[in-house]
Order: C-alpha cells, then structure tokens, then sequence
C-alpha cells in the first residue's frame, strides 16, 4: 500500500500581516511573518496565547485572508480553503451525523473518487490509525483520542501535500497525549508529507518537530526559528532536550513580556 | 478483547436497566388511566346523559360510530385537507426558515415582513380562506397550513443559524466549495434534530387546527363533533374527541420511530 501518492509541498509565508478593525481602533495581530518550509518538513509553530498562532494557522489554511504578504504553496498563492491541505483542527469537528467511514470519506465524495476506490482508502486509512472495528461507530461513542485519529484520518484521506494541526492534542489527557504523538510519527514518517503543527506546548513541539518556530505578541511575530538536533524518538529527560525547552521558554518569558526585539 | 467484552455487558446492563423502567412507566401509566376512568365512571353516575355520560356509553357510542363507517367517513374528511395542510405548510416553513437562516441578504430583506406575520393567529384568516378558496377542503388546508409554517419556519430558522462556522470550515477545507454545497453537506443535517423537532411540534398543532378549521363547515371529525354538540350528544362529542386523540398519538408514535432512526447518531 504505497501512502506516498502525492509529493509534499512546500510552504512559503511571505511578509504576512493581518490587522483587525474595531471600533475602538486596529489590532495588529500579525506583523512580517515569514517562514520558510521544505518540502517533508515537521514544523512546530509555538508561542504564549495572543500571538496570533491561530490567526496565522487560518490564514495558511486559507480561511482567513492576510492583510499583507501572502501564503504560497509551492508556487502557487493559496486563495481559499482546498483539499491539497489536511487540516485538524483544536476541537477535531468531526460531522457528528457521519460515521468514522462517513467522517473519513467525506473529502473523497467531494472528488467524486468511485465508491469502491473511496472505500479501499478508507480501509487503508483505518488501519493507519488504528480504528480497526469502529468503522460504522458514531462521533458519540468515541473517546478522544479516537476522535482525534479520526479527524487525522479525514485530514489525509486525499492525499494532502501539506499537513495542518491547530492544537490537536491539548483536549487529551497526557499519555493519549504521549501515544497519539508517536502515532503521528510514525504516520509522516510513512507518508512524508509536510507538516505545520501548532502548539503552546514546548515540550510537544520539541518532541515532534524538525525545527521549532517560536511566535512572540505584540504584535504577533516569528522571534526566532530553532532547529531540533535530535534523534527521534526524544525524550524530555535527555540533556539537549532540556537545552531546547529552555532556549525556547526563555524566548517565550522575554518576548511575553511585551518588548518587541 | 477485554474492552469488548466491557462494552458488550455494560450493553446489556442498558437494555436491562431500560428494560425495567420502561416496564414501571407503564405500569404506573396504567394506573393513572384507570384511576381517572374510575373517576369519570363515579362521576357520571351523577348526572345525567347529557352532561357527563358514563365511560361505557362512550366505549358503545364509539364502536357505534365505527361500525356504522361514520368515524371512518370523518377521519378520512378531516385527513383530506389536514395531510395537503400540513405537508404544504411544513414544507414552506422548512424552506423558508433554511433560506433565511443562511441567507445574512435574505434575512435582512424579509425580517421585518416576518415580524409582522407571525402574530395572525391562523383562525383570524378564516375569512381569508374562505374567500379565496371558499368553504371546502382547500380553505381548511389553508388556515392548518399556517398553523404548520410557523412552527417549521422558526426550527429551521434557528436549526441552521445554531450550525457552528467550524463544522462549515472544516467542509470547505474539504473541498466543499459552493453555497449549496455546504447547505447539503453540512446545514441540513447538521439543523435535522431541529427541524425535526418542529415538524414533531408542528404535527400536534396542526392537528389541534383542524377541528377550528372545520367550524365554517367543512366536513370532519371537528364538524361532526360540533354537530353532535349542538345536539347535545355528548358521548358522541367525547367519542369523537377520542378519536382525535388516538389518532394524534399514533401518527406521533409513528413519527417519534422515524425520528429517532434519522437522529441515532445523536
């Protein structure tokens, strides 16, 4: 079963900016975002709450459109929300009308893929994440975690080359937490597909990502971007890991302190 | 294994648990019917036929009325403009309050028009419906129309607007790309417990119509309830009334089934 169908692309963030209107005047949410990301890069975007994490996850996603600069997968500016992006949000959503073959097909009956091929991925995609048995369960008697594997699963049913996650495991407690991240390991290294994985967890982000991009507010920006040294799997009990969650921890403090560098 | 075995007794501990309420409901249901029966049965042996005659008059008046093909003669009557009623009215509702509710432009637009319908209470267009359709079953259907469309409109309306932006995002991230696409995929079954509930709703109401929408003299069970009152049969008006009853719960049985089929993923 070869996963790899799709090559992974690349992320460009230009220069992005998003301001908000109010009556009591703008908010600059974002300013001067750019990033970098290659083709099969695990990227972790973390900052304190009020950095404008979401805002810029959104805008990648393209839900929201930036007020300056702009997003482009490998050449191409993203316009809209598109199924060469898998997206798993904070809170999974998952159709809780659908079943776990509802839920994790519903973006390849919107490719119109023939019943029988829809149904071969999705058997594929079941056994990726391990929900052997609970093919024709409902969002309701689910756990979760299960809930999560779920939401991944319908993120890479299409084949995505890019791989979005808006805080997905900060509603599980921590050894799902623990066990869901090896999962998610295991499934890019499988299918090498780019990810962009946000989080307010340095531990989380240093345990998954290729390098570490660290956010600052006020306005929200990119402070610095950390490349992770590591073999996987890390431990947090390892010396240089405990290097990086302080490196990180101390931009954190300082930036949350308000000054801008 | 082990968490199959769990789920299959903590399955089985459900159903028995279930199992015995749903027994001691309808035991005690049973008592209340009977106690209030007894009660009626008391009561009417103190008074006279026509002011309050005995439950066993009513059960033979009743199966009088059955037998002779009256009953079936005024429920089918009443059906020929509560069904064509009801299905226009709910249908209209439905569809109006999707539109709306979606719809920020359309919304706007017809808000204020809505506002200012929604308080005529369907009798108070009984001299609409007769003029313009006239003392027969399509007048009646009009004024139990109404009575539906409201009902419908605002559980649609408030079904689709509870839909939560982040299901609709995760649709477009999906690949859905039209308006009507999202309406499919998302707004409709995402409002169906709604929607639902207002057309259950709506059902009870309309049904309750039907006896006003008959006053001017179209055939029915309402119209043979008032003739029968005029005459002081009143074990015919209780017969009748009773027949409005069962026949109201039955088609809310049979619509609680189908509901809860369409909703076993709630």
């Amino acid at each position: 079963m070869d996963m790899k169908q799709t090559d992974p692309s690349r992320l460009t963030i230009e220069s992005v900016g998003k301001v908000y209107e109010s009556p009591r005047g703008s908010v600059q949410a974002l300013h001067d975002v750019s990033l970098q990301i290659s083709p099969g890069e695990f990227i972790s975007l973390v900052g304190p709450s009020g950095c404008g994490k979401t805002t810029l996850f959104r805008i990648v996603a393209g839900l929201v459109e930036p007020t300056t600069g702009s997003v482009l997968l490998n050449e191409t500016p993203v316009s809209g929300p598109g199924e060469n992006m898998g997206i798993v949000f904070q809170e999974y959503h998952l159709f809780p009308w659908r079943t776990v073959r509802g839920n994790i097909g519903f973006g390849l009956e919107q490719q119109d893929v023939p019943k029988s091929e829809r149904n071969k991925r999705i058997e594929e995609l079941i056994d990726l994440v391990g929900l052997e048995g609970f093919e024709d369960s409902y969002p309701k008697a689910l756990s979760g975690g299960m809930k999560q594997r779920v939401a991944l699963a319908r993120a890479l049913a299409t084949n995505p080359s890019l791989l979005l996650m808006d805080e997905p495991f900060s509603a599980v407690d921590a050894q799902t937490r623990r066990r869901l991240q090896d999962e998610l390991l295991d499934i890019w290294e499988e299918t090498g597909t780019t990810v962009l994985f946000v989080t307010h967890d340095i531990e989380e982000a240093i345990r998954l990502a290729d390098r570490v991009a660290v956010m600052a507010k006020d306005p929200g920006r990119v402070a610095e971007v950390i490349d992770i040294n590591l073999e996987r799997p890390r431990t947090r009990t390892d010396q240089d890991f405990g290097t990086y969650y302080e490196q990180i921890l101390s931009l954190i403090d300082t930036e949350y302190a308000g000054s801008g560098a | 294994m082990s968490t199959e075995i769990e789920q299959e007794l903590s399955t089985g501990r459900t159903v028995a648990l279930r199992d015995s309420v749903s027994l001691r409901r309808a035991v005690l249901g049973s008592l209340g019917v009977v106690s209030f029966v007894s009660i009626w049965w008391v009561a009417s042996l103190t008074q006279p036929d026509f002011v309050l005659p005995s439950p066993f008059a009513v059960v033979e008046t009743f199966y009088n009325e059955a037998a002779s093909g009256e009953m079936t003669e005024a429920l089918t009557d009443s059906m020929k403009h509560w069904i064509p009623g009801a299905v226009v009215g709910t249908t209209l509702g439905i569809m109006t309050g999707i539109a709306l509710g979606w719809s920020r432009l359309l919304d706007d637009i017809w808000s204020p028009v809505v506002r200012l319908l929604r308080p005529v209470p369907p009798l108070a267009m009984i001299g609409f419906a007769i003029a313009w359709f006239g003392i027969n079953h399509t007048g009646a259907a009009f004024i139990i129309a109404i009575g539906a469309f409201w009902i419908n409109f605002y559980a649609a309306y408030g079904g689709v607007e509870g839909v939560s932006d982040d299901l609709l995002d995760v649709a477009r991230s999906l690949g859905v790309t039209s308006n009507r696409g999202l309406v499919q995929a998302v707004v409709l079954p995402a409002a169906l417990p709604e929607i639902l509930t207002g057309i259950r709703t709506s059902i009870g109401r309309s049904w309750m119509l039907v006896v006003a929408a008959e006053i001017f003299g179209v055939s029915g069970i309402g119209r043979r309830i008032i003739r029968a009152s005029n005459n002081l049969q009143v074990d015919v008006v209780i017969a009748y009334i009773l027949l409005l009853s069962l026949t109201f719960l039955v088609i809310d049985m049979l619509f609680r089934i189908a509901q809860r089929r369409l909703l076993r993923w709630t």
